[in-house]
Order: structure tokens, then C-alpha cells, then sequence
């Protein structure tokens, strides 16, 4: 078995450790000034050289070069023990898995004895978020005043989980995430010495994936250069699932067109050829992102080629910000959602669909998903509201094809219903007493239907007194001038009007209960 | 390099693994190098195959008497030992059961085990099976063993996917990220290696969304192809029927779904089915799951449209998700049946 890369590539001396100029020069400059403190707590991302910058103090504290500016050495027995792992004197602590109050009890235990070999005795505790919070405790009072011979490093990827406590009684390191130039820098020194043929495109792709980590760097490159070909771009893609960023641009051509087969077969042609569905959808996040940017008018920050940048200028035209900003909530979604093991596309698949649909969508009443809006004081028969709108309208009494606006002036009539029956009151109590018998009330642009129960009664409305002083009554109520029809409502009561969901709750209560639609306000 | 048909063969000839050739040939590199790795992550959805491979590899490793270096020869003791999980240097470590938690103790356990010497294979080879599901502290207490383990031990990790790990986890690890074979592939590969007939082989490899592993769990087990049938079935006469009934079946469920899985895995196929719906109505070209179910789907497409598929889609997944968290399975069930749309399928399944 070879030792992993990242393994054989920690660096041994302060010169190597790559892009913590910050901790490196603090800490070798307390070492030549012989003003070595008892506890550091190194904090940071993975990846970033904590274990390692340990190991490297510890090293240099024991070493036994008479120049303190050159330690560590890296020559004499101190430096070779440490480098081989053999040093008796450099104690590395799992936290993770000594958690308890025991484990610290153990090691104040020993820890007054004097080192064996070498000046110091370091102990390297990683991982150290894990401990429990007794151990924790525990640990403070030996963190605050240790042996003189004793120096804590203290390593973690999470330093808000660590008690205040233990942050006042040590010297706080941050590590930084390495930027992505020196990476590439890194990797091609390593390539150079493993002799790795890689292309220079692949190396940037690798250093931007490992989003700052060294060790995910490495290791990628370990893993590609395993067959001992010249990693290719491609290669690192495939390996990494990432899509072609072609089919990220078609995706976006799709969803300006709204064709939705386009933008599955799409997806699907990308997870086909082996990206990773997650992985796709922070693709177009990250796409979209960037026409956001364009769009907010900072078209500078982006990095890329001028054609790349005319697609984009085009993409970035065919949405609002706003927009923009809806899409990349959806596909956000799809990137971080930890369900649907049974069908991984699915989360991205949904967030395509939902993306077509219009911005309101969202915004209209979900069918009756939720519980129902309280009804207010009124009989239980009819709990009748029509507030939930139908997006797929129930079939009309006539056979007139029903608009949105059509549903949107019935319930105007509704509401303004009370007014024209007290209007045409003052006017002609008879006249009222037809219109209140009326039993159901529709808009059709600027007619009025009035269903009415009987032959006689409708023949009666139809009269020419009564009709006109009721259109004139619902035309001065309703602000425009409109006609009245009316018809026998053959219907049954429980017939469905629009204005009310086929599927919800008060479709439902007319269908299945048994109830009948007294009202509608 | 070789032509991707030729190792295709080779995989399967020398791994017996249905699809992943470029997985195989990497692992066999490995060995045949002498440069493996400490530890590998080999994550994908359920049923693709990862713990197959993860065993053969394992085999690949310890075997006793390979025909070649990195492969296996699957017949010696060990190869059959590793075969049923039973060796004495293969460590399994998994949560109990499915969707249960795999505690710190058991990685700690882990720990001291590799800390030994193997006993009569090269390598001591740990497998820790659906590593997502690790408590964090359990995967913190990896950490250490899984950056620098003893010499002779090798960790493989299974995971549905990078994300549902540490980072810290997966930064140390080489990760293999398996992908669903394309339909296609995956029914001519039933129809070779099982001898399932045509059609059925397209079926399960539809129904597996390509994967190997679901595919062969569906064809030896019958049981959970009639499951998927009734659900279907109950699917279609609940669309048809009317509230009381429909609260009747939500009774029903409630009732003989203490463990939960039962109504689980009908949530499964239903979703299943809402997906096809969806993608019918998108006009797609992707492949459906149910391709029995063809008829009845495209007509539940053009009736409901798009838009509604999907909301129905969703909210599947979502009852499915808020079962998982416990909520009362009755009212899930009953929420569901209102939210059902009303439409008759008249097509008969093929």
C-alpha cells in the first residue's frame, strides 16, 4: 500500500505549509525569541494544515539545533522521531473519540511527568469540539497552568463549539481557506515531483473544487492520477460530476423558452452522462448567480471569455432580478435537499417544473393543502367561503367559456350583492322579493346571470318594470353599465359553481357531506 | 486504454459487477500498482451497487489465490467468506437497522479492532456500510483512524452521497461516486447475466432507475413486485372514488401501518407513479418508472397537466417526509386523500 499523497506531501518545515503566511510567521517568530506559549488552539476549515502546523511546533520546540530560527531542522533525532512518528514526547490525542471526563482525568494524571527525550511535551488534541463539556472542565485548570514542561495544541474545524472558557486560556490561530492560485501552485510542485501529467485547465478545476481545502486537492489528484495517464479536464469532471457547463447553458435556454420537455431531457442527458444531480443544480446556481450580478450591473466581477459573456448578457436580459432571484432559491433548494433517496433527480426535476410555472404561482392559494381558513361564526352547514380560487375553474352553468376575470367579477357581485338588493328595496319592495329568491349569481363580462328556481319566478324577473330597475340598480352598484340574463337554475344545489375549487374543501363539503352552498360572500 | 466495450467485459468477467466499469478498473489499477489507498467512499443512491463493489474489492484485496493481481478469483475460502460478510478480517460496521443510527461506540469498537494485526489476510479491511447514517459523533470519532489508520488496514466507506457526510470525512477519503447505469445497459445486462426475459428486464431496469442492485432485489423478491402492483392498483381506484371512501382507506392504512413501513413503501411507489405523471405531462423523453403502467399515466398526464403533477408530486414527497418525522400516519393519510384529484383512469395497465 502507497501512502496517500496528502499524507506524503505534509509539509515538514515552515516553508512548506501553504497559505497560512499569518500563523506561520507568528509562530516562528515566537520560537526564535524562545517565547513559546503553553496552549494554542488551532481553528480553521478542513484541509487547511492544522494537524500539520501542530506537528510542526511540536517539532520545532524539541529540536536540537542550537540556531532557534532554524528549527525545525529536520536532521536531528528529535526532528527524525517526530517526522517517523516515534517521538515519545509528542502525544496526539483523538478527541473524537476520547470524549469523556475519564480521558482528561487520565491525561492530567500523567501529564506532571517529565518528557522523556525531548524539552517538551506536546500534547496535539484534534478534534477537540468533540470533548464533552465536563471534559471540557476538566481540562481547564491544567489549560490555564500546565507544567512548564507541558505545551497544549489544540486542533478543530469547529472553534464555536468550544467553550469561552478554553478560548481565553489559549492562543487562538485562524486557519484560512488556501486561495485557489496557490493551490494550482501547489499541485503543479507536487505533479512535477510525482511525475503526474495534468492539464492546466484540470488543475484549476480541482483547486476551485476543493473550495480552499489542501487535502481534498490532493487527494483528487492522487485519485485521478492512479492510472497514471495525463488527466484531462474531461477526466476531472467526470470524476467529480460535473456537468459540461453546455448543458447548465442549455438548461437556461430552456427555462427562457418555458419548454418544458427541454429542460428535463436536459437534465437528464447531463445525469446520464454521469454528473451528479446536486452537483448540477449548484451548477445553475452558480450560473445564475453570475447573471445576477450581470444583472445588478456589476458585469466586471465575472471571469470569462468575451463569447461566454455576449450568452450571458443575452441570458441575463431574459429575466428580471427578481426572477433571478426566485430561480436560484428553487435550484438552491434541489442543491441542498437531503430527502428522496428513492429517486435522486427528483428534487431537481421538481425544482425545473416549478421554476416554469408563473412567479405568482407561489403567491395564489395553495389548493387546500392547509388547514382550512377559520370560517367564521356562521351555521356549520355552510362553511361556504370562496376564497380559494380555482386555477382549473369548475364547469359553468352556461356554456360560455369562464375567464380569471370572470371568477374575479363574481365574487365582486357577491360581495356587492347586499348593496343592489337594499338599492332595489328602497326602489320597489316587490322587485326585491324576486331578486332575494334569486339562487345564483354570476358575471359574464357585462352580463349578469341570474338563476332563479322556478319558470314562473324567472318570467316574473323578466318583466320589463322589474328587469330594468334591477339592471339599473346592479349597474349603479357595480359602476358599469351592465345587462341581466336569467335562466332556470336546474342545477342541483349542490352543484358546484365557479369560483370554487373542484378539488378543495368546499367542493368537497358539497360533494361528499351531503352540504349545500348557501351563500357565496 | 482499453475500449470501454472490452472493459465492460472485463469488469464483468473478472469483478461480476453489473456496470461501474470505470470504478472497477480503477480499484483494480490499485491493487495491480501496489497504490492503495487507505481509505475509499463509494457513494450513490440505494441499490447501485456500492456494497457489491465495496465486498469485491475486499475480495480483489485478500484473496487467497488471484488468478491475476487485482482480481479476484470469488470461489477460494475467503472470497466466499468475504462473500457472505463473514471473514475474519472484514470489519462490518452499520447501523442496526435501516434508518437507524450507527453509534460511536461501534466506530470506537472499530478502532481497537484494526488496531490489531490481520489475521490471515494481507489487509484488515473495515466496511462501514450507509456511513450517513453515523452519528456525528460517530463520524468525529473516525476522523483520526480514517486520516492515518495502522498500516495494514483499509477503511471503505458507503454513502448515499458526499454531502450527507462530514466534510472532514470525506476530505480524507478517495470517493468513487456511482452513478445509475443508462436503462438500456442495465436490461441487457439482466437479460445476460440473470436470463430475465425482454420485457420483464426492461421493467425492472425502468423500475430500478437503473440500478443494478434494486433491479436484482426487485427480480428475486415477487412479493415487492405485487406490493408495487396493489399500491398502484389502490392508487388508481382511491383516484376514482369518492371522500368516504377514500377516509375509510386513510382509516385502514393508519390502522395496520404501526411500523410505518408499510405506508412508507406506499408512498414510494405512488411517488413513483407522480413522477411519471410529471414527466409525461412535461413531454419528456426520460424514461418513466412504470412502464406497465404506461396507458393509465399518460392519461392522468393529459388530465391534470403539468403544473398540478407536480404539486402532487410534492406532496407525496412531503407526506413521505413528515412520516419520517413522526407526525400521526392517520392524519398524513387523511390530508393526502383530500388533496387527491378526482379523475377516473379508465386504461387498463398493459
Amino acid at each position: 500500500m502507497s501512502q496517500a499523497l496528502y499524507r506524503k506531501w505534509r509539509p515538514q518545515t515552515w516553508d512548506a505549509v501553504v497559505g497560512q503566511q499569518h500563523v506561520v510567521q507568528t509562530l516562528h517568530n515566537a520560537l526564535a525569541a524562545d517565547r513559546i506559549a503553553h496552549a494554542y488552539l488551532f481553528a480553521g476549515p478542513r484541509g487547511t494544515g492544522k494537524t500539520t502546523t501542530a506537528r510542526l511546533l511540536a517539532k520545532a520546540v524539541n529540536c536540537l539545533n542550537a540556531d532557534l530560527s532554524a528549527r525545525p531542522c529536520g536532521e536531528c533525532e528529535h526532528c527524525q522521531a517526530v517526522e517517523q512518528g516515534r517521538f515519545l514526547d509528542l502525544i496526539e490525542i483523538d478527541a473524537a473519540s476520547n470524549t469523556s471526563v475519564e480521558d482528561v482525568r487520565d491525561l492530567r494524571d500523567k501529564i506532571n511527568f517529565l518528557p522523556n527525550q525531548g524539552k517538551y511535551k506536546v500534547y496535539i488534541v484534534d478534534e477537540v469540539h468533540m470533548l464533552s463539556t465536563a471534559a471540557f472542565n476538566a481540562l481547564l485548570k491544567t489549560l490555564e497552568e500546565p507544567p512548564t514542561h507541558a505545551i497544549f495544541v489544540l486542533a478543530t474545524t469547529e472553534a464555536h463549539r468550544i467553550p469561552a472558557t478554553v478560548l481565553s486560556r489559549c492562543q487562538r490561530h485562524e486557519f484560512r481557506r488556501i486561495p485557489v492560485v496557490e493551490i494550482i501552485q501547489h499541485l503543479e510542485q507536487v505533479a512535477q515531483s510525482e511525475s503526474i501529467q495534468v492539464e492546466a485547465e484540470a488543475l484549476a478545476l480541482i483547486a476551485r473544487q476543493s473550495t480552499g481545502a489542501m487535502r481534498d486537492a490532493i487527494s483528487l489528484l492522487d485519485q485521478l492520477a492512479s492510472t497514471g495517464q495525463t488527466i484531462t479536464l474531461a477526466w476531472v469532471q467526470e470524476a467529480l460530476g460535473t456537468a459540461a457547463s453546455q448543458a447548465v447553458l442549455t438548461l437556461v435556454d430552456a427555462l427562457i423558452e418555458k419548454d418544458p420537455a427541454c429542460l428535463l431531457d436536459t437534465v437528464h442527458t447531463a445525469l446520464d452522462s454521469g454528473s451528479d444531480p446536486r452537483q448540477f443544480a449548484r451548477q445553475i446556481v452558480d450560473y445564475l448567480r453570475d447573471l445576477l450580478i450581470m444583472r445588478t450591473g456589476s458585469p466586471a466581477q465575472i471571469e470569462t471569455t468575451p463569447e461566454a459573456r455576449l450568452q450571458m448578457e443575452r441570458h441575463a436580459q431574459a429575466f428580471t432580478p427578481a426572477e433571478i432571484m426566485r430561480l436560484i432559491r428553487l435550484f438552491n433548494t434541489a442543491a441542498v435537499e437531503g430527502r428522496s433517496a428513492w429517486q435522486p433527480a427528483l428534487p431537481l426535476e421538481m425544482a425545473c417544473i416549478e421554476a416554469l410555472e408563473l412567479p405568482e404561482a407561489p403567491a395564489a392559494p395553495r389548493v387546500s393543502s392547509q388547514p382550512v381558513q377559520p370560517a367564521p361564526a356562521q351555521p356549520p352547514v355552510a362553511p361556504v367561503q370562496a376564497e380559494t380560487v380555482s386555477r382549473a375553474p369548475a364547469p359553468p352553468p352556461t356554456s360560455a367559456e369562464v375567464s380569471e376575470e370572470d371568477v374575479q367579477s363574481t365574487r365582486n357581485l357577491a360581495g356587492m350583492w347586499d348593496k343592489v338588493l337594499g338599492l332595489v328595496r328602497q326602489q320597489d319592495p316587490k322587485t326585491y322579493g324576486l331578486m332575494n329568491s334569486c339562487k345564483s349569481r354570476f358575471m359574464r363580462r357585462d352580463q349578469v346571470l341570474l338563476g332563479f328556481a322556478s319558470d314562473i319566478v324567472k318570467a316574473k324577473m323578466e318583466k320589463p318594470e322589474n328587469f330594468e330597475l334591477a339592471q339599473n340598480a346592479l349597474s349603479q352598484i357595480l359602476e358599469r353599465p351592465v345587462t341581466i340574463r336569467c335562466y332556470v337554475d336546474t342545477h342541483k344545489r349542490s352543484a358546484i359553481p365557479d369560483g370554487v375549487d373542484n378539488d378543495g374543501m368546499v367542493a368537497a363539503a358539497l360533494r361528499e357531506l351531503g352540504g349545500e352552498l348557501v351563500d357565496i360572500n | 486504454m482499453l475500449k470501454p466495450e472490452l472493459c465492460a467485459k472485463i469488469a464483468l468477467m473478472t469483478w461480476k459487477v453489473l456496470g461501474h466499469e470505470w470504478a472497477v478498473d480503477l480499484l483494480r489499477s490499485h491493487i495491480a500498482q501496489q497504490k492503495l489507498h487507505h481509505a475509499y467512499l463509494l457513494s450513490g443512491p440505494d441499490g447501485v451497487g456500492r456494497r457489491t463493489l465495496a465486498l469485491r474489492l475486499a475480495q480483489a484485496i485478500n484473496c487467497a489465490q488471484p488468478p491475476e493481481p487485482g482480481t479476484p478469483c470469488l470461489t477460494c475460502r475467503v472470497c466466499r467468506q468475504i462473500e457472505a460478510m463473514q471473514q475474519a478480517d472484514l470489519l462490518v460496521v452499520q447501523a442496526g437497522s435501516k434508518g437507524g443510527v450507527l453509534k460511536v461506540d461501534q466506530v470506537r469498537e472499530l478502532q481497537r479492532s484494526l488496531a490489531l494485526h490481520p489475521y490471515e489476510s494481507a489487509y484488515k479491511v473495515a466496511l462501514l456500510l450507509r456511513f450517513e447514517e453515523a452519528h456525528v459523533s460517530a463520524m468525529n470519532a473516525l476522523l483520526k483512524m480514517l486520516e492515518e489508520p495502522p498500516a495494514r488496514a483499509i477503511l471503505l466507506l458507503t454513502a448515499d452521497s458526499r454531502e450527507s457526510l462530514l466534510p472532514t470525512v470525506v476530505s480524507r477519503c478517495e470517493t468513487l461516486r456511482l452513478h445509475p447505469l443508462p436503462i438500456e445497459k442495465l436490461a441487457a445486462g439482466l437479460r445476460a447475466e440473470l436470463g430475465v426475459e425482454e420485457q420483464q428486464a426492461r421493467l425492472l431496469a425502468h423500475l430500478s432507475g437503473g440500478r443494478p442492485g434494486l433491479a436484482l432485489r426487485l427480480s428475486r423478491d415477487p412479493e415487492l413486485m405485487k406490493k408495487r402492483v396493489a399500491g398502484l392498483d389502490e392508487l388508481k381506484r382511491l383516484l376514482g372514488c369518492g371522500l368516504v371512501e377514500r377516509f375509510q382507506f386513510a382509516e385502514r392504512t393508519a390502522k395496520d401501518s404501526k411500523d410505518k413501513e408499510k405506508f412508507r413503501d406506499l408512498l414510494e411507489v405512488w411517488l413513483s407513479f407522480w413522477r411519471d405523471v410529471t414527466l409525461r405531462a412535461a413531454g419528456t423523453q426520460a424514461p418513466i418508472a412504470n412502464l406497465d403502467w404506461q396507458a393509465p399515466i399518460d392519461q392522468a398526464a393529459s388530465a391534470l397537466g403539468l403544473a398540478r403533477a407536480r404539486e402532487m408530486t410534492q406532496l407525496i414527497e412531503r407526506s413521505a417526509g413528515l412520516l419520517e418525522r413522526n407526525v400521526n400516519p392517520r392524519l398524513i393519510a387523511e390530508t393526502l386523500m383530500l388533496d387527491l384529484p378526482y379523475i377516473s383512469l379508465e386504461l387498463v395497465p398493459a
